[in-house]
């Protein structure tokens, strides 16, 4: 990717400061950050450095308490709760480690959840056929295993045509087997939709099938690999 | 002291769960406050009565007669089962006082020799008793002299058999037999326009030309008397000089009054607590089912490390009788607070010297005791879950909840939003939760339409008694029967525009084995001012030969249209006949029966008499007529239907708001009980998923809809049911409100429904509001970082 083409996310000092009585914790630290349309990114670090941090404030879900975020030509920084409501329902996909699905609902009712008030859906059994479940569809998620969850969970992130996806350790409550078909799945919804994708994830493993790795370390961007070759997800060694 | 630490957590349980306990507990209150409330007035008003009778020596017979020489006395007394009899003068006369134009009514009572020995003794309140010797001294009834601001040594100007006197008042007084003292003619007591005068008895027996004679008499039963025997022979001794036939307690006018309100309230204690502590019990329930569910894990390690089950059970158990101690404390003080409103409601109402309010400890204990029976009953089916939890399945998180069953094949036959089929599948899936909350809240519903009934129905029997069947604007009523023309001499009176006569005649009318006693009215065949309607309120003209029958009196004596009864009269020639029923009329005061005035005559054979004239008035020469009726010597009492109407709708107005708001606060109670727990309970298993939806990008109002709409679902659910089961209370209602007094006729309007409904939806909004602002503060974040 060439750097300043179509960019879709611009962060600059980005911080964050949560405060437990006294007590401040520096959760991000002055997070500098791009994004083109399009890239895949993932995101290491050691546990506690910041990445759902970023993610949330990136996905409109938390609130910065300096800096500036943007996505597009808006400003996510000073957009109040409604507006930070609507650009998640405009443009966001979420996916989880833990699915979050609704018990309640089968799975392509929980993907039609999101079609129905989304903007340019696709059709709720494309986006289940796009992660390989069009046969699990009438199930309800206490009958899916769990990386079928997951990709349901995938499957109403994606259904929206989102702009950008977020994806916050979907793997991690998986199987490795489980897990590549899930990040398959992924790299197959960047492809398909052209949805920037970011994934935080704790296996170094995945840097392999990104555009580009960023490395979070006590609130802050410590390292920036931009992968020239490109792997798919069934040739990553895991 | 150490507290043991699950004495500890019950305690911050509730500290934490305030909210849900405090509405549990005010519902448990309710149900306290009702059942305290209602046996306690209950009890006050009937050991009032008992007291009161007691110490001053009420009667138990009662009998009136034209004029029976004294010298009966002594066979009266002899009588078997009389314990002592009182010979007495009770004539009625007018009043005319300066500050009255329109026409009122006083009673005359005679006053034995000495007033302290007799029967229905006075209890003096000011001043003094008669001087047995004076001709004009009086003692007058306390609501009297009240409205008209009299005081011993006021003069008081009454006409006395057509003859006006200035009496002077020495006492005022209150006797047991007028603690409900209503006028001749009249619905409701009104003290400006009746009142009671006692004098002595010489001063009466010279107005009415009564020397040495009486004209009613009272009498005490020796304990263990039969007093149907009792009368039977007294009837015997009394129907030579004009007896009629004499009456128990159960007749007499205030003491049927007091029954009928002591049978309301008893009807009250059977409806209203049983209500509040059925939806406590499952509020309860619903509440600590969900917590027990929240709370898997712990009792699972509580478990594990040694606790036995029933140690946990009880400290659920403790935490709902702690919520019960709390909703019996608040009921308790509520109940005393209100049964003190009541008592000077009573005070104020009836006319009694003391009001005895019993604070039986029993009442409390019991009302106490069934409350907590209440709330642990409602645990106990929600606690047997924790006894039959294995720890190791009690540690592991609950499977995420499983809606396969009976959910998949459910309505995909709307095109439902998936946010309705989230609704619809959650209330399914907890359907004896959904079901109870529904219920709850029908009830909330119910008690209005079961309270609310009543003025409609109250309007309906004023709108019925006195705008289409009792037309007249006044009715004069004669001391005594007179002669047909007195009617024409009535036309010539000032104002009058139409008179239309009628006769009354005391008559006992049977049928099989059942009888009852009244006045039969003879009206003219096709009167157009006292009409009698049938029951699709149509006017019905007299019968030549037959009797029109009220509904109340038809089913007294289960006698139907076609029918033959019986009827006896203890007038004149006493003739007993054999009438058919010729048709049922509605009434909704008394007990009726009218029959053509020209047969009744003819039965009679006195001549063509008659008792009283109905009148049209011209209200421009009102003053003028009232005048006239009062100076007419003939006349024994005039009412006026504005005036009577007035007075009833004045005394319901007073009543009326003190009851609608006790029944909308109730209602409002179980209302905000049921949807405040029930929406908490449901916004805390959704929470993930409604915090899940808000991640989505559903805006809060979205999010706040798919809870409010499980809401709305019970809500609206419960409207019909409620109406329903309302509808079932009021049915049973009437029949506990029904007497020969009074029989109320069951009327929902539209409005009844529609205004008990705005109060639970009005009740359902707040609760909603003050959910709503949690739903506002869903931590998004919080939810996606653990797992179920
Ligand atoms: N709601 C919160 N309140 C207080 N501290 C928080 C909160 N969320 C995260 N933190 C803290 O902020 C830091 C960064 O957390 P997070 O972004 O979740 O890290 P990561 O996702 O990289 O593990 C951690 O030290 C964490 O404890
Ligand atoms: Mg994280």
């Amino acid at each position: 990717m060439v750097a300043g083409a179509d960019i879709v996310f611009r962060a600059k000092g980005l911080t964050k400061v949560y405060r437990i009585g006294e007590l401040e914790v520096h959760a991000l630290r002055g997070v500098d950050f791009q994004a083109s349309r399009g890239e895949f990114i993932v995101i290491l670090g050691p546990s506690g450095s910041g990445k759902s941090t970023f993610l949330n404030i990136v996905g409109g879900l938390d609130a910065a308490t300096a800096g500036e975020a943007w996505f597009e030509d808006h400003q996510l920084t000073a957009l109040d709760e409604r507006g930070l409501t609507q650009y998640r329902r405009d443009h966001v996909g979420f996916v989880f480690q833990f699915y979050n699905l609704v018990p309640s609902l089968t799975a392509r009712e929980n993907v039609q959840l999101v079609t129905e008030i989304a903007r340019h859906p696709m059709k709720a059994d494309d986006a289940l056929a796009l992660v390989g479940l069009s046969e699990r569809r009438d199930h309800f998620p206490a009958q899916l295993s769990g990386g079928e969850q997951q990709r349901v969970a995938i499957a109403r992130a994606i259904a929206k045509n989102p702009e950008v996806l977020l994806c916050d350790e979907p793997t991690g409550a998986l199987d490795s087997a489980t897990g590549i078909k899930v990040l398959e799945s992924l790299t197959l919804v960047n492809r398909t939709i052209g949805a920037t994708t970011l994934v935080i994830t704790h296996n170094a493993a995945i840097r392999d099938i990104a555009d580009r790795v960023l490395r979070f370390a006590d609130g802050q961007i410590v390292e920036e690999t931009v992968n020239t070759t490109k792997k798919n997800p069934s040739e990553v060694t895991w | 002291m150490v507290i043991s630490p699950l004495h500890r957590k019950a305690l911050r349980d509730l500290r934490r769960l305030w909210a849900q306990v405090l509405a549990i507990a005010l519902v448990l209150a309710a149900g306290v406050a009702t059942m305290i409330l209602g046996n306690g007035a209950y009890a006050s008003l009937f050991e009032t009565r008992a007291r009161y009778y007691e110490a001053n020596r009420f009667a138990d017979v009662f009998a009136d007669v034209t004029r029976a020489p004294r010298a009966l006395m002594g066979e009266i007394e002899a009588i078997d089962g009389v314990l002592a009899a009182e010979a007495r003068i009770v004539k009625l006369g007018l009043l005319d006082l300066a500050d009255m134009a329109e026409p009122g009514s006083v009673l005359f009572v005679s006053l034995p020799e000495n007033a302290e020995v007799g029967l229905n003794r006075l209890h003096l309140r000011q001043g003094r008793l008669p001087d047995p010797q004076s001709s004009d001294e009086v003692v007058i009834s306390e609501g009297f002299a009240a409205a008209h601001r009299l005081r011993p040594g006021a003069p008081l100007g009454v006409l006395m058999n057509g003859q006006r006197l200035e009496l002077l008042v020495t006492g005022i007084a209150l006797s047991p037999e007028f603690v409900y003292a209503l006028g001749p003619g009249e619905m409701m007591p009104d003290p400006r326009r009746f009142g009671v005068a006692w004098l002595p008895r010489a001063s009466l027996e010279a107005a009415f030309d009564l020397e040495g004679a009486f004209s009613n008499v009272v009498l005490k039963l020796a304990p263990g008397a039969s007093q149907d025997r009792v009368i039977a022979a007294l009837d015997r001794l009394t129907a030579p000089y004009g007896g009629i036939g004499a009456t128990g307690r159960s007749d007499q006018i205030s003491h049927a009054f007091l029954d009928a309100e002591l049978k309301q309230l008893s009807a009250m204690v059977k409806v209203l607590p049983p209500i509040f502590l059925l939806v406590a019990a499952m509020l309860v329930n619903m509440t600590l089912s969900r917590l027990i569910t929240l709370e898997r894990e712990q009792i699972g390690l509580l478990k594990a490390i040694g606790y036995s089950a029933r140690a946990i059970a009880l400290h659920y158990v403790e935490f709902v009788l702690l919520i019960a101690v709390l909703g019996i404390a608040i009921g308790l003080m509520a109940g005393a607070w209100l049964g003190m409103g009541l008592a000077q409601m009573y005070a104020h109402f009836f006319s009694f010297p003391f009001l005895v309010f019993t604070r039986d400890p029993q009442i409390y204990v019991i009302a106490s005791g069934i409350t907590a029976a209440a709330a642990v009953g409602g645990a106990i089916y929600a606690v047997r879950a924790v006894l039959t939890l294995p720890p190791a399945v009690a540690m592991a998180p609950p499977a995420p909840a499983d809606y396969r069953r009976r959910q998949s094949r459910l309505p995909h036959v709307f095109a439902m939003r998936q946010t309705s089929v989230m609704i619809a599948r959650h209330l399914f899936r907890w359907p004896f939760r959904t079901l109870s909350s529904t219920f709850g809240i029908a009830m909330s519903v119910a008690i209005l339409v079961a309270s609310l009934w009543s003025f409609g129905s109250i309007n309906h029997m004023i709108d019925v008694t006195f705008f289409r069947a009792e037309r007249h604007d006044a009715q004069v009523v004669f001391g005594s029967p007179e002669p047909l023309r007195a009617v024409y001499a009535a036309r010539q009176m000032p104002g009058v525009m139409v008179a239309e006569p009628f006769r009354l005649v005391a008559a006992r009318i049977s049928h099989r084995n059942l009888s009852k006693r009244l006045a039969l009215i003879g009206k003219i065949e096709d009167p157009r001012l006292s009409r009698v309607l049938d029951p699709a309120l149509r006017p019905m003209t007299m019968p030549e030969a037959g009797l029109v029958l009220s509904a109340a009196l038809a089913e007294a004596l289960n006698v139907r249209a076609g029918d033959t009864v019986t009827v006896e009269f203890p007038e004149g020639r006493r003739p007993t006949v054999s009438l058919p029923v010729s048709g049922i009329s509605l009434g909704y005061v008394g007990l009726g029966a009218a029959i053509d005035i020209t047969a009744l005559n003819r039965t009679m054979g006195e001549g063509a008499l008659i008792s009283g004239l109905n009148l049209q008035i011209d209200a421009a020469a009102q003053a003028d007529f009232f005048a006239a009726a009062k100076s007419t010597p003939k006349t024994e009492f005039v009412t006026v239907t504005a005036l009577t109407i007035s007075r009833f709708k004045q005394t319901l107005a007073e009543n009326i708001t003190v009851m609608i708001t006790v029944y909308v606060i109730l209602a409002a109670i179980i209302a905000v009980g049921v949807v405040y727990n029930f929406t908490r309970i449901s916004l805390s298993e959704q929470g993930r998923e409604l915090a899940s939806l808000r991640v989505l990008g559903f805006t809060r109002a979205e999010v706040a809809g798919v809870l409010f709409g499980e809401l709305a679902a019970v809500v609206l659910l419960a409207q019909p049911l409620g109406w329903l089961i309302g509808y079932a209370i009021g049915v049973s209602m009437v029949a506990a409100f029904s007497s020969d007094l009074y029989r109320v006729p069951f009327v929902v309007g539209r409005e009844v429904y529609a205004t008990a409904s705005l109060v639970v939806f009005a009740a359902a909004l707040a609760s909603a509001v003050a959910i709503r602002a949690r739903i506002n503060t869903l931590d998004m974040i919080e939810v996606l970082k653990t797992r179920e």
